[in-house]
């Protein structure tokens, strides 16, 4: 989107410097809680002692970092934790396009308008609660195994099962937030030149040859930059769902990096490793925006900076 | 010129940053230590004694208005009776605030005269770099019998906790005996079905009666719950302690397994209860109940609040816990349903008798500054607080102010030292005066503790019809819970394991909670049949051995050879 950038004001320096006063405010809330904290990192190599502070704690180098691959679960951990947010990922935005593409087809204004609203709204619950209502859901006595009983397919233990526990994590997570992701990409269909469409139509293009010629990749753009923006997320997993639905039967196939750390980090009160696990995981997701930048930028000329 | 000022400002700013946490990290290390340095030793005639203290304190201590920590009614009684004067070093909420303080304190080298200190590792770290003094003369010299009886009723546990070298170095809180996981049934079922539970009347359950009972309340379903369950335990199955809640320890104990605790096996080895064959056969027997159906099939995705609601919807007629659990979580089933009436029963092993181990000594200690010249105080501070004040009513008389403290329960922080020091039965025996007063044998006022006395009057309102939810949790912790425990010790019917309760050794810190994991992984899958009983078992020992078990032991073998 460079050329449609903004060009910079045609004003004297001491004028705009003004106006750069206006972004102050949230620049030092930037810095007090975004950058000052980072300084905290230091933790990473250290042996943390709370009493004894940043400065008289023992420095032992990358000693938690060796420790971290060490742990006998940590590529089980790894595993389960790319699987799921890979899967939140993927199914996440195709059906998030598929949405917006079927959204953009209703003509009525009002059902339009209702439909987006009932789909944004688990978006907006906290997995708190929506965990309660999974749980009521999917146990064994709940509906959905109800239904499945009745229907002559027998129980299903959802939430104690190491084969559909991960199905359940990614399932919930992308029904709570496809229609809230739908959005960007709502924006970009209506981005799109309608003339095109006409054209199409006039020619006999079927609805199917539209979409898959005009409106998809008319699409494009957005879709890439959201992928290289998602895969920043590629490790972690959503700790607030897993740790509301996992239990310790499902640890082999549902333990996920932030609910490992937070076990072994917090609740044994392990606070070096824990930023140690932290800064590693920043470290990925770092890389993962450069390469997805710089390839999106390659294939389609966009780019996130 | 831009250069140079982006540089300056960035100079400014990286040296705001600095002087910022360094502002944070020295904040709350202001005060030096100012211990008193009276030379008098004798103590009728001390003159009076400077004491300056660490002191743990809570969010809501609820003092009458104007008074404070530092001046409150135990204090100034404290300050009268010894002619002392009492400062406080440095006050702090109990936790991480507090234990910053002594770790602050600790790191200086400078301690208050006595302070509080709430783990024995920073006791063993004080005695090692000399800060703390020796009371074993003191203690010896100037505590009461009373005192002395308490702690003896320990078997020596709460002070063997804080000698060294043979030295008395701290006076210990204490920690009584948790008792048993009991079996709490409801009683209003086995009538409702026609049932007989505990033929003999021995209060006692085998875990076959166990098992039958929990099948019979899924059988006869009293209250046409839609999904009736058994049993339902925790995911996480054993407890730490005892009496845990919702876990297996009743049934682990029964079969001589003592899950999550070191202690001495029968061929004398320092050995961790979970790896135990015992806890093996503990984890078969739920496996077959499992199975059986007799154990909730949602086993280990339940979690706490389910189970409760199991209870309260009356699905479940059958829960583990300690003598207490009906202040705290049956009352929630009274709550909804009235006609529910629970009764306690302990499991017991093939030889009849109930396994039970003994709590940890204690992990709260007052230790006093080894520049402290009158450490007898110490002593007679805890002499005031644990034998006179709980004896000697005429202390009380002399001082209304604390009198009336103990009736509106200003909190225990108020006091000099915040421990509890009470004999390991003082529960029996403060319940011994409830029960007499309760059959007519006693009075009201002969029940020595204002909280047994507030028990006795909800009890009373409860029998003559208050139905107050109260009444009916105190009738069952105490009435039934407490005197159940009371009827094992009279009867003789505890078999008492003393576990071993090491400190925190170097490779705990770094593997403790990846093994708990461990643990508690495989057993819900040995339980729920999604590993296999011989070879899943097999697997989580030699994995907990191989991924730092076996060091910890080692480690634990050298601390207790010291």
């Amino acid at each position: 989107m460079k050329s449609k950038m903004l060009k910079p004001l045609n004003k004297s320096r001491g004028q705009s410097s003004f106006f750069h006063l206006f972004v102050m405010p949230g620049m030092i809330f930037l810095l007090i809680f975004n950058y000052l904290p980072m300084f905290g990192l230091v933790m990473a190599f250290q042996d943390f002692v709370p009493a004894k502070g940043f400065f008289g704690s023992k420095f032992v180098g990358l000693k938690h970092f060796r420790y971290m691959l060490q742990l006998p679960d940590i590529g089980r951990v790894i595993r389960n934790t790319l699987i799921i947010a890979l899967g939140k990922i993927f199914f996440g935005m195709i059906l998030a396009i598929a949405f917006a593409i079927l959204l953009n087809e209703i003509r009525m204004k009002f059902l339009k308008s209702t439909v987006q609203t009932i789909v944004y709204l688990p978006h907006f619950l906290s997995w708190v609660v929506l965990a309660a209502v999974a749980v009521n859901l999917f146990n064994l006595d709940g509906s959905v195994n109800q239904i499945l009983s009745s229907i002559g397919i027998g129980k299903i233990n959802f939430l104690g099962s190491n084969q559909v526990f991960r199905k359940l994590i990614i399932g919930t997570d992308v029904w709570k937030e496809f229609g809230y992701n739908s959005v960007v990409y709502l924006a970009a269909i209506t981005g799109i030149d309608p003339g095109l469409h006409e054209a199409a139509a006039i020619d006999g293009a079927s609805w199917w040859k539209r979409i898959w010629h005009i409106t998809i990749p008319g699409m494009m753009p957005i879709i890439m930059l959201m992928t290289a923006m998602n895969l920043t997320s590629v490790l972690s997993a959503g700790f607030d769902q897993v740790y509301n639905l996992y239990s310790p039967i499902v640890y082999e196939s549902g333990d996920v990096l932030d609910t490992y750390v937070y076990r072994i980090g917090l609740v044994g009160r392990q606070y070096s490793f824990g930023a140690a696990v932290g800064l590693a995981r920043s470290a990925v997701a770092t890389l993962m925006m450069v390469t997805a930048n710089h390839l999106t930028d390659k294939l389609t000329g966009q780019r996130i900076y | 010129m831009f250069n140079r000022k982006l540089k300056k400002a960035a100079a400014l700013t990286l040296a705001g940053i600095m002087t910022l946490s360094l502002w944070g990290c020295g904040s709350g290390s202001g005060s030096t230590s100012e211990s008193s340095q009276e030379t008098v030793t004798d103590p009728a005639g001390r003159g009076t004694v400077t004491v300056t203290m660490g002191r743990q304190t809570t969010a809501n201590p609820k003092f009458p208005s104007g008074d404070s920590y530092e001046d409150n009614a135990y204090i100034r009684m404290t300050e009268e009776k010894l002619n002392i004067d009492i400062q406080d070093e440095f006050e702090a909420e109990s936790g991480d605030d507090y234990n910053r303080q002594v770790s602050l304190a600790l790191s200086a080298g400078t301690l208050p005269s006595m302070m509080k200190v709430a783990s024995k590792d920073e006791l063993t770290e004080l005695y090692e770099n000399e800060l703390i003094a020796d009371l074993t003369d003191v203690y010896n010299q100037y505590a009461s019998d009373y005192v002395k009886a308490i702690y003896d009723s320990f078997d020596g546990r709460a002070l063997d906790n804080v000698t060294y070298d043979g030295k008395i170095m701290a006076i210990p809180a204490t920690a009584s005996d948790a008792g048993t996981s009991m079996c709490w049934v409801r009683s209003d079922w086995v009538e409702s079905l026609g049932l007989t539970v505990d033929e003999d009347g021995d209060r006692c359950l085998t875990l076959d009666e166990v098992r039958a009972l929990a099948k019979a309340f899924i059988d006869g379903n009293p209250e046409q719950a839609e999904h009736p369950v058994g049993i339902a335990f925790n995911a996480s199955l054993t407890g730490g302690t005892s009496d845990g809640t919702n876990t297996i320890n009743a049934i682990a104990y029964a079969l001589g397994a003592y899950p999550r605790l070191w202690f001495e096996n029968a061929a004398g080895e320092l050995t961790y209860g979970s790896i135990e064959p015992e806890m093996k056969e503990a984890l078969s027997v739920i496996r077959s109940w499992y199975e059986e159906g007799v154990v909730d099939n949602q086993l280990g995705t339940r979690t706490w609040d389910d189970i409760t609601s199991l209870l309260t919807n009356g699905q479940c007629g059958i829960v583990f816990g300690s003598w207490h659990i009906p202040d705290w979580l049956l009352n929630n089933v009274y709550t909804l349903n009235d006609k529910a009436v629970f009764t306690p029963y302990a499991v017991v092993s093939e030889e009849g008798k109930v396994n039970c181990t003994h709590a940890n000594a204690t992990g709260e200690f007052v230790v006093v500054s080894a520049d402290f010249d009158h450490p007898e105080i110490a002593i007679e501070i805890l002499n005031l607080f644990y034998d006179d004040l709980v004896n000697d009513s005429a202390l009380l008389e002399a001082y209304p102010d604390v009198a009336s403290y103990l009736n509106e329960g200003v909190d225990g922080t108020a006091r000099p030292f915040n421990i509890e020091v009470k004999s390991n039965t003082y529960l029996l025996d403060e319940y011994g005066f409830l029960k007499a007063a309760l059959a007519g044998e006693g009075t009201r006022e002969e029940i020595p503790t204002a909280e047994e006395r507030s028990n006795y009057d909800s009890i009373k309102a409860y029998q003559e019809g208050s139905g107050d939810v109260t009444g009916w949790c105190k009738i069952h912790s105490r009435t039934k819970g407490v005197d159940l425990l009371t009827y094992l010790t009279e009867n003789d019917l505890y078999n008492w394991v003393t576990p071993v309760y090491p400190e925190t050794t170097d490779t705990m810190n770094t593997s403790w909670a990846n093994l708990q994991t461990l643990e508690e992984e495989n057993f819900i899958k040995i339980v729920t049949g999604a590993a296999p009983l011989d070879e899943g078992f097999e697997s989580f020992v030699s994995g907990w051995k191989a991924q730092g078990g076996d060091t910890i032991i080692a480690e634990i073998k050298a601390q207790l050879e010291q």
